[in-house]
């Protein structure tokens, strides 16, 4: 499946890129993100005006008091907003990690959940909600963050030969382990009773629904140390993708920067998932969709994946508080329906992708 | 991160605890400043104003507010008698309409659709997702969960948003008519309650009166097609299989809802069938035909395979009743003619 030549990481059409540009495009897509934001905190199951929306939002991070019901602030500051902004940090983690995987294993298939990052998660979360932890606040995504880290040290441990990272085999002991626990999820799955049933296919559907403040605490350093972590190596990915034997002449130091995105992106991962579970899609089209616009160099596909990914979960969720209401659409429902055609739209329509 | 902080810090600080607000100082203060700072009448105008929101705060935050366990023990503080009260189950809704709660109950699930008049009222959400926007508008006094369906998380947040929130968690009859007692005491109903409670025992002691002494027919209680899926010990059908006369072929299955195969039904075959139906009619041909493959088992040679009313064996309201009513009259037709 690895495929050096394929033309999504093909450097010939890369073109020169400045800081310059990096910064403006990242401010562009820094502005949509917050008129995303604002939009989809102005929309909801109950009507409050925009500007009363935004009255209320700007007096809250002035520190000043007055526009706005008790009831409309409770709408907008403690459930719309930390909603809001736990998607778009798990938006983007999951288009940053995406990015990454694609990059280590060189094939334009990895996403954030190749490598059973996500089946770890899964068991850990289920194993928490039969054991009854599911109750404790924070049981959950404790258990399912230990899952995935587990996981990751199995997938390591078993994806290495002679102390080094090769792609192939790494895929292969992730594609193995996720598929064992699969049939562990599976297993949970079928001996589980009703009302845990609807927990658990909701948790791997994906769910904001119960957002607060204090998850979005817990994670914002996780991710946020990933990010700088990776983004420091974001020319040395450039170099790597270009071949390991070129990279190694060019005196990057090639095992430790994969064992790098390795952790990194597998920890972004991880501390994403742990809050609402498994949300598909995003980490897959977001970098491809930002590298067919923008290019591939690591230095904006990075910013841009995370700045595009936050906007697209972030409108993916209000989409689906707000289609059916009062029930709510897992937001994996919506990131699927919308995604999936406008990448085939993507695709069909740059040239650049023709010799996939 | 510092940025973060700061939103974070200034969002919380206009958050806190609608409740405390009477008793929060901070929301006075500027109209203090302004009354002090201005001269005259207008002053004084001032000072009255402040005046009369500190009486009425004080008026407010001192009316009786009474102190409830729940039935998973929590403690809740519930405004005395609630006014506004939403529904988070079928069976909570049930209950308090025949409390005559019809003003007070404002918002329901979406799974509630007894009584007729639950028609009329906000649907805020199912069981596994809540519409907490649609809650806050409404500005409840008061949320009834079930232990059964809603989450602790789910609880969590809406105590954290201010709304005292009761649980109740019936696990058998016996429970249900506790539950009605209890929230008819939440609610400022007792006599209601003490009424309907009565009721409920009374048509029980009949059910089980009449049914004592009869031999015992085996059920197969059947609540999914494929899977098929029965009743085990700790649900209410097969509390009410017991109190109806009659022997639950899974009663001794710790699961919930087992899953049964065809090989395990044949092997304990049992005197009747009870199909349980959503919506009744549905696919009940459909399940008569597949069961009359099987002439073995004695309920399919002597055509006792019947269709019961879901709403009234697994939901816990004062309707339970009902359905073990019916239950007697499926299993001993003979003692319940009509």
């Amino acid at each position: 499946m690895t495929n050096d030549h394929c033309s999504l990481f093909n450097y010939s059409f890369m073109k020169i890129l400045t800081l310059k540009k990096v910064l403006l495009i990242s401010a562009f897509l820094g502005l949509i993100l917050v008129l995303v934001t604002i939009l989809s905190i102005t929309m909801g199951s109950v009507k409050v005006e925009p500007h009363r929306s935004i009255s209320i939002l700007l007096q809250s991070i002035l520190g000043l008091k007055g526009a706005g019901t008790e009831t409309e602030k409770t709408i907008i500051l403690s459930l719309r907003v930390p909603r809001v902004l736990l998607a778009g940090l798990v938006g983007a983690g999951l288009s940053v990690s995406g990015a990454i995987f694609q990059a280590l294993l060189r094939n334009p298939l990895a996403d954030p959940y190749i490598l059973g990052v996500s089946s770890g998660a899964a068991v850990g979360a289920i194993v928490a909600i039969l054991m009854g932890l599911g109750t404790l606040s924070f049981g959950l995504p404790l258990a399912s963050f230990i899952g995935s880290l587990l996981t990751i040290l199995i997938v390591f441990y078993f994806g290495r030969q002679e102390g080094k990272i090769h792609p192939n085999t790494l895929l292969l002991a992730g594609v193995i382990v996720s598929s064992s626990l699969s049939a562990l999820i599976m297993f949970f799955l079928s001996i589980s009773q009703r009302e845990e049933l609807r927990t658990i296919v909701f948790w791997l559907m994906g769910d904001f629904s119960l957002s607060n403040y204090q998850a979005i605490r817990l994670i914002f350093p996780y991710l946020l140390f990933a990010f700088l972590l990776l983004y420091a190596h974001a020319r040395q990915f450039n170099l790597i993708l270009s071949g390991e034997e070129s990279a190694l002449q060019l005196g990057v130091n090639v095992e430790r920067l994969k064992l790098i995105s390795y952790l990194g992106a597998s920890l972004m991962t991880a501390a994403s998932v742990s809050m609402c579970g498994l949300i598909g899609f995003v980490g897959l089209i977001v970098p491809h969709s930002v590298r067919l616009i923008f290019g591939p160099d690591h230095r904006l596909l990075l910013p841009a994946s995370a700045l595009v990914g936050a906007s697209f979960l972030i409108a993916s969720d209000t989409l689906g508080r707000t289609l059916f209401s009062p029930v709510e659409l897992p937001v994996g429902v919506i990131t699927a329906a919308f995604g999936g055609p406008f990448f085939i739209y993507l695709l069909r329509t740059r040239k650049v992708v023709k010799t996939l | 991160m510092n940025t973060f902080n700061f939103i974070q810090a200034a969002i919380s600080h206009n958050l806190k605890d609608p409740h405390s607000k009477a008793l929060e100082p901070d929301g006075l203060s500027p109209l203090l400043a302004i009354a002090t700072q201005s001269s005259g009448a207008r002053g004084l105008i001032f000072l009255f104003v402040l005046l009369t929101f500190v009486l009425f705060h004080v008026s407010v935050s001192y009316s009786a507010s009474k102190t409830f366990k729940d039935e998973v023990g929590r403690e809740v503080v519930v405004l005395f008698p609630p006014k506004k009260i939403v529904s988070l189950a079928p069976n909570i809704t049930e209950i308090l309409f025949s409390l005559g709660l019809d003003q007070e109950i404002v918002g329901v699930s979406i799974h509630c659709n007894f009584p007729e008049k639950v028609q009329s009222k906000v649907r805020v959400g199912s069981y596994i997702s809540l519409d907490f926007e649609k809650i806050v508008s409404l500005k409840p006094d008061l949320i009834i969960a079930t232990g059964a369906g809603n989450t602790r998380d789910m609880v969590e947040r809406l105590e954290r948003l201010g709304f005292p929130t009761y649980v109740i968690f019936p696990k058998n009859v016996e429970d249900v008519i506790r539950s009605v007692g209890h929230l008819s005491q939440l609610v400022g109903r007792e006599k209601e309650g003490v009424e309907i409670i009565q009721e409920m025992k009374r048509r029980r002691e009949r059910v089980v009166e009449r049914t004592q002494g009869l031999p015992r027919p085996r059920v197969f209680l059947q609540i999914g097609e494929a899977p098929v899926v029965t009743v085990g010990k700790n649900s209410f059908a097969d509390d009410l299989i017991r109190l109806a006369g009659g022997d639950n072929v899974a009663g001794n299955e710790k699961e919930m809802y087992p899953r049964f195969g065809m090989e395990e039904i044949l092997k304990r075959s049992p005197e009747v069938i009870l199909i349980s139906s959503m919506n009744p009619g549905g696919n009940y041909q459909k399940a008569l035909q597949e069961w009359s493959r099987w002439k073995t088992i004695p309920a399919v040679k002597n055509g006792r395979i019947h269709l019961i009313d879901s709403d009234l064996i697994d939901r816990p309201s004062p309707r339970i009743i009902e359905g073990l009513e019916e239950m007697a009259r499926l299993l001993h037709p003979e003692r319940f003619k009509r």
